[in-house]
């Protein structure tokens, strides 16, 4: 067991439910101390697989460890190692929060007294003190997901899975879980974030895994992923958008023939690639100004994680594929 | 997000629509809602359970009591006595279900996703009173078709029985208004079932229904005889009437209170349910 | 346990004891399902419950005052004439019957709860935390067991206010107390296995139908004689008839050996019936995540 330092390790995955092929070959590692984020379009096998390795279906085949355990043959110790945070909280809403921490201490071995000690501690940290000893179903949003998350503190965890751990939350409370998330970071325990905000994926992540259709479809860090998508590229924008056509003949060379013909009527501003990165900007402006044309903005940009979703994974994002786990999820998927 | 190229996409064509929002009408709303509410109910069983809970209550009432009562009790036969009641539980049954299908929609939300619609703030009640008769009217028709497998008739002509079908149903809308109260104050699922089925047994039992009002002891009497149970049971029996002529007679001194009691409900009902909602609106 | 500078921020909140008895990176199998583990683990989740019924006011009412109501209007309508019948009071049938179907009533709340639970993504919750993969379903079986008895003494002391008072002496007294746990606790298991394989209406109707069946058809509503003849054997050997009958027994006088061998029996095939499915079904919400 020579990975035994890797936090998480899967390797070759495979799920089916009945005929549909959730999982086809699923395959990466996590290092303590990574954050890793998990993207995918909706019915991609990102659900299937944070409920695979957090012991909740077996795969049909491959092999997973968490912290060393493997998910099928030592289940227990899985169950040791993680904590696990679903998109929507998973409390007893009429105990108070306190209450709550003292259950999830004592379920996992603290003596009563740790137990209190350690439940008070949390809600102090998590800012909790005052709301403590009311029922949890009177907290707002913010404050039942830090309870949440509170509650998977109580015995220190190695792998945490978020589930889209901020989405309805406002921004402070976002900005709350994502110092949360670098503390893990700090703490040396590995986080598999799963989020439909790209920008939060960007933000966190050490390194991002792209999932479509089942299997792992690009790794690597948010840079490496936007290089291979297109790069850096130059836009600009003209103060008088009937200023277009003149800006691209001032432009010449610089502009590929491709982008040229794509330019229409309607179109503000013109968006072309950056080989050099900042000496093309500097020539570009140069061009330009010597053609006297007025500028509204110049740039250089990088392309957004978004547009590197969209490009890996096509046209899927729009609720294409029927998630096959459905069929056996409630409304609200805890995982 | 923005464009890689120049050319910018022309919106999707069919994501946005583009027809003029359809005109809403009250009652093609009223309509929809409260099917929704009925078509599972054909296929999940609680048509089934419907029908069985009419059954129950009628051999539950009939068999272990037709000797101990059946001596004491002034008509013709414990059938004919007892079959006012029976019907009554029955109702009362069905309307539970409405309460508990009203505090499931109220806990999931989905009220709150009505009242943001352009749909008018009654309609969703509406349905559910609906949906609510609906299963009334299998209650009242099985626990009647029960009531002529033990003996019981209709004695008093068409218009009476007539009469005895609407005050049922009146009395039926009555209990469902309240239940469905109930489900939309507590928001509580879980515990509005078995919160009603044990009034409804403690009330039948403490109502003519079983027995006359003299053999209870005296200082009961004034509270079971007054009880809505009591007259609801006073005019039903004497709608169906009897082959002798000791049934009560078709007067509105008997089905005024009766019908007081029914109106009654409804008003007090309908008024808290307009208080609830306008308060959880704020 | 605590460290012993105060790291500030969330860091302190990473600072957890690690849980006792357990070893961290242990390659050995974990004895997650060791017997010490469940009686705590299964207490917790008991008290989690309880605690929950404790807040809610409709569940208190349920429990305590309907059972009261129901067992005075029984006593009022049916109690003279039971006398008349048997030459003894109806309570001894009637305290028994209104324990019975307030604790049966109950098993419907906890049932209703699960299925909420489910949905909610509670139950898969506390199936990734490390306990002993039977404390979930024993808590809430515990739970209800706890309930019965509760109302069982409450119905009790409604009954000693009525005119029941026990005559057989303080061991058949705590004894009789227990009774209706027995069959309460299997019809309980019943319910939830029933709760977790089929949809959230049915369960409440189809669980109250059987109530009412059961407590119609019972020696605690009218005596046995009262029944039309071919009715009679299934009303003498259904299960609420074996336990109200055992406790007359332990209470005024009769038979107690056989009937109590008989409730036993029953709520035993009851429980025997249930437990497969009933464990799977909890296995299969609980991994519904």
């Amino acid at each position: 067991m020579n990975s035994s330092d890797k936090a998480v390790v899967v390797a070759g995955i495979k799920k089916s439910f009945g005929e549909v092929a959730a999982l086809r070959n699923v395959s990466f590692e996590m290092n303590r101390g990574e954050v890793l984020g998990l993207l995918g379009p909706n019915g991609a096998g990102k659900t299937t697989t944070v409920n695979i390795l957090s012991t909740l279906i077996t795969p049909d085949s491959g092999r997973a460890l968490i912290a060393g355990h493997d998910v099928v043959s030592d289940p227990a110790g899985v169950r040791r190692s993680l904590m696990l945070t679903g998109q929507h909280v998973a409390l007893d809403d009429l105990l108070t929060g306190r209450e709550n921490l003292l259950m999830f201490g004592r379920l996992q071995g603290l003596k009563k007294k740790v137990a209190k000690e350690r439940a008070h501690e949390l809600l102090e940290q998590f800012d909790l003190v005052d709301a403590g000893d009311r029922a949890v179903s009177t907290y707002s949003g913010g404050m039942k997901r830090r309870i949440d998350i509170a509650c998977g503190l109580v015995v220190r965890p190695e792998v945490v899975f978020l589930d889209e751990p901020t989405t309805g939350l406002d921004p402070r409370s976002r900005q709350a879980i994502w110092e949360l998330v670098t503390d893990f970071k700090e703490a040396g325990i590995a986080t598999l974030l799963t989020t439909q905000y790209l920008e939060e994926a960007d933000l966190l992540s050490d390194r991002i895994i792209v999932i479509d259709k089942g299997t792992v479809i690009a790794e690597g860090t948010a840079d490496q992923l936007k290089e291979r998508t297109g790069g850096t590229y130059c836009e600009i924008v003209p103060r008088q958008p009937s200023a277009l056509p003149a800006m691209a003949a001032a432009l010449g060379t610089m502009l590929p023939a491709t982008i040229r013909a794509t330019l229409s009527e309607s179109a503000d501003r013109i968006s072309m690639p950056a080989p050099d990165g900042p000496a093309t900007l500097i020539e570009a402006l140069r061009r330009i100004s010597e053609a006297g044309i007025e500028l509204l903005d110049i740039a250089l940009r990088r392309p957004s994680l978004d547009e590197v979703f969209l490009a890996l994974t096509g046209d899927n994002t729009y609720g294409g594929d029927e998630d096959p786990t459905d069929k056996f999820q409630a409304v609200d998927s805890y995982a | 997000m923005i464009e890689h190229s120049i050319v910018s996409a022309a919106p999707r064509p069919a994501t946005v629509p583009h027809a003029a929002r359809p005109v809403v009408s009250t009652v093609q709303q009223w309509w929809v809602l409260t099917v929704r509410m009925i078509t599972p109910t054909l296929r999940n069983g609680e048509l089934a359970t419907q029908i069985i809970g009419s059954v129950v209550f009628t051999i539950g009432y009939y068999l272990p009591l037709k000797q101990l009562m059946g001596a004491v009790q002034p008509l013709s036969s414990y059938a004919q006595y007892l079959t006012p009641l029976i019907v009554l539980q029955a109702i009362w049954f069905a309307a539970i279900s409405a309460a508990f299908r009203s505090a499931t929609d109220s806990v999931q939300g989905i009220n709150r996703r009505f009242r943001a619609m352009p749909i008018a703030s009654l309609t969703p009640l509406a349905s559910r009173m609906t949906a609510s008769m609906y299963r009334c009217c299998v209650a009242l028709a099985v626990s009647v078709a029960c009531g002529y497998v033990i003996g019981f008739r209709f004695h008093n002509g068409i218009v009476y029985a007539a009469g005895f079908v609407a005050l049922a149903l009146l009395i039926g809308a009555a209990l469902a208004f309240i239940g469905d109260l109930i489900g939309i104050a507590t928001q509580n699922p879980e515990a509005t079932a078995p919160l009603m089925l044990v009034p409804q047994l403690t009330l039948g039992l403490a109502s003519v229904g079983l027995q006359p009002v003299q053999n209870f002891p005296d200082w009961i009497q004034g509270f079971v005889r007054n009880q809505p149970l009591s007259q609801w049971v006073y005019g039903l029996q004497a709608l169906a009437g009897d082959s002798t002529d000791k049934a009560p007679e078709v007067t509105w001194s008997v089905l005024a209170p009766g019908l007081a009691w029914a109106v009654g409900c409804i008003l007090v009902a309908v008024a808290l349910h307009a208080m609830v909602t306008r308060r959880r609106r704020r | 346990m605590t460290p012993a500078a105060e790291p500030t921020g969330h860091l302190a909140a990473l600072q957890a004891p690690h849980a006792a008895g357990g070893r961290h990176r242990s390659h050995k199998q974990v004895w997650e399902n060791s017997p010490q583990r469940l009686a705590l683990q299964t207490w917790v989740l008991t008290a989690r419950i309880l605690r929950r019924w404790s807040r809610d006011p409709a569940t208190l009412v349920q429990s305590l005052v309907m059972p009261a109501g129901f067992l005075v209007a029984l006593d009022i309508v049916l109690g003279s004439g039971i006398e008349a019948v048997t030459g003894r009071s109806g309570l001894y049938g009637q305290v028994p019957l209104v324990a019975l179907v307030g604790g049966m009533t109950g098993a419907i709340i906890g049932a209703v709860n699960i299925m909420r639970e489910r949905e909610v993504g509670l139950l898969s919750r506390f199936w990734v935390l490390p306990v002993h993969r039977a404390a979930g379903l024993l808590a809430r079986l515990t739970a209800d067991l706890v309930r019965i008895v509760v109302i069982t003494l409450v119905v009790l002391c409604v009954g000693v206010a009525l005119g029941f008072r026990f005559e057989q002496g303080v061991p058949a007294a705590i004894a009789w107390v227990f009774m209706p746990a027995i069959f309460g606790v299997a019809l309980s298991a019943a319910v939830l296995t029933l709760a977790l394989y089929s949809s959230n209406t049915i369960v409440p109707q189809a669980t109250e139908i059987v109530i009412a069946l059961l407590m119609f058809f019972s020696i605690g509503f009218v005596p046995l004689d009262q029944y039309p003849g071919w009715l009679q054997p299934i009303v003498e050997h259904q299960p609420v008839s074996y336990t109200i009958e055992a406790m007359r027994g332990l209470s005024l006088e009769g038979p107690i050996a056989e009937p109590v061998i008989w409730t036993v029996v029953w709520s035993a095939g009851i429980a025997a019936v249930c437990a497969m499915p009933l464990m799977i079904g909890y296995r299969k919400a609980s991994k519904r995540g």
